[in-house]
């Protein structure tokens, strides 16, 4: 027992320390200890988080290999590109182009500030039943072509955009505080699609609004 | 960016596709990292076997391909990566069968600090107080045990059996 004891505390330390562990061959004890010790780092918060540099990392082996005639544009840093490609999928949700987005933006006063939207073709589409979202909450949905958060505030139904505005990652409704949490930078966003704080050097815009509507008991969005 | 490459004027929106490697990527480098993560613990593991899922993925289907096929094709892909990882640097290989039975939902579940707060709250009060101050505070096993007011080595076999314990219950309970 004492020397599983102190090989599984040698792994949990070097868990704790941020250093790859050692190999070993482990005994069934002491591997069950490990996935448990495993699954409790990544518990702590923000312990699962990739830094850019190992996003860099895995990308630029992935382009090495898959696409060996892409040049990849270094001046193009990828925080930029997820930028923009984050910015242009929002713009696909409402049927708007790129150069309206940054319009939008600059119209607003740069990041930070409100892009308000406006479709200028697409169709209403269901994407949930109204009751499946009980007042007070807010409820992640995913179409063909947009990933969106629909909130019931006090019986108003509206959506905004389901991804964050720096990276592009998934929001996290988080109902008892009336925000949207990005789990990438400690970001979060109010219902209605305001930054509320950042970790960030600059502040990352506000989520767009999507044009939404109840029809016969359906959530209907705008979608292209 | 995700695209429809079909739209149609009414009915059920088609899937949207992943056009190219790059649009795999975006969408899934974070979520997949975390998830390798979560099995791992650390790092510079989870750098490595995420590239793997992905790189495996990427090269064998072929794109253009619908987003719903393309995820869970990754997802498979890395629990796969993972149940080798765990076979080849630990001989772990209940943990890793464990691991390739696991149901593809669960092992994308991204609830990690929700399902350890869980496990700990389940667990007896000598085991959760070890394996928070190590954990979730930061203890060394020394600061640990002097704040229990025991030995270091009775520290370490305290938390040997806490994180057998959770492991059982995170088998039996959680899943």
């Amino acid at each position: 027992m004492k020397e599983s004891a102190d090989r599984v505390a040698r792994f949990v330390d070097e868990l704790l320390h941020g250093r790859r562990p050692h190999r070993f061959e482990a005994t069934q004890e002491e591997a069950e200890a490990m996935t448990a010790a495993a699954s409790l780092s990544a518990a702590r918060v923000g312990a699962d988080v990739p830094d850019q540099a190992a996003l860099d990392r895995i990308h630029q082996r992935l382009a090495e290999t898959l696409d060996e005639n892409t040049v990849v544009d270094r001046r193009l840093s990828r925080r930029a590109w997820l930028r923009t490609a984050g910015a242009a999928a929002a713009a696909v949700v409402v049927g708007v182009g790129l150069d309206e987005v940054v319009r939008n933006r600059q119209e607003s006063g740069g990041a930070g500030g409100s892009a308000t939207l406006l479709p200028d073709s697409g169709s209403w589409r269901p994407v949930a039943a109204v009751n499946e979202i009980p007042t007070g909450h807010a409820m992640q949905v995913s179409t063909a072509s947009l990933d969106a958060v629909i909130i019931n505030d006090a019986g108003t139904i509206t959506a905004v955009s389901g991804v964050c505005t720096h990276l592009g990652c998934k929001l996290q409704p988080d109902d008892a505080n009336r925000k949207l949490n990005c789990p990438c930078h400690q970001t979060a966003f109010s219902w209605s699609g305001k930054v509320l704080y950042y970790r960030l050097k600059a502040a990352p815009a506000n989520l767009p609004q999507i044009p939404s509507r109840v029809n016969n008991g359906q959530v209907e969005l705008y979608i292209v | 960016m995700l695209r429809n490459p079909d739209p149609e004027p009414s009915g059920q929106p088609q899937p949207a596709i992943y056009p190219d490697w790059e649009s795999v990527y975006q969408d899934n480098v974070v979520g997949i990292y975390q998830l390798v993560f979560r099995k791992v613990g650390n790092a510079a593991d989870a750098e490595d076997l995420a590239e793997e899922a992905l790189m495996q993925t990427l090269k064998t289907l072929r794109l253009p391909a619908p987003v719903p096929t393309v995820r869970a094709y990754l997802v498979k892909t890395a629990r796969t990566v993972l149940a080798d990882h765990w076979r080849r640097h630990y001989a772990a290989r209940d943990a890793a069968n464990e691991l390739e039975q696991l149901p593809i939902e669960i092992v994308a579940n991204p609830n990690a600090v929700d399902r350890a707060q869980r496990l700990l709250g389940l667990l007896p009060d000598n085991f959760r107080n070890i394996l928070e101050l190590r954990f979730l505070r930061g203890y060394s096993v020394r600061e640990a045990a002097n704040e229990l007011g025991v030995t270091e080595s009775n520290a370490r076999v305290l938390q040997f059996r806490a994180l057998r314990k959770a492991a059982e219950l995170e088998r039996e309970v959680l899943r």
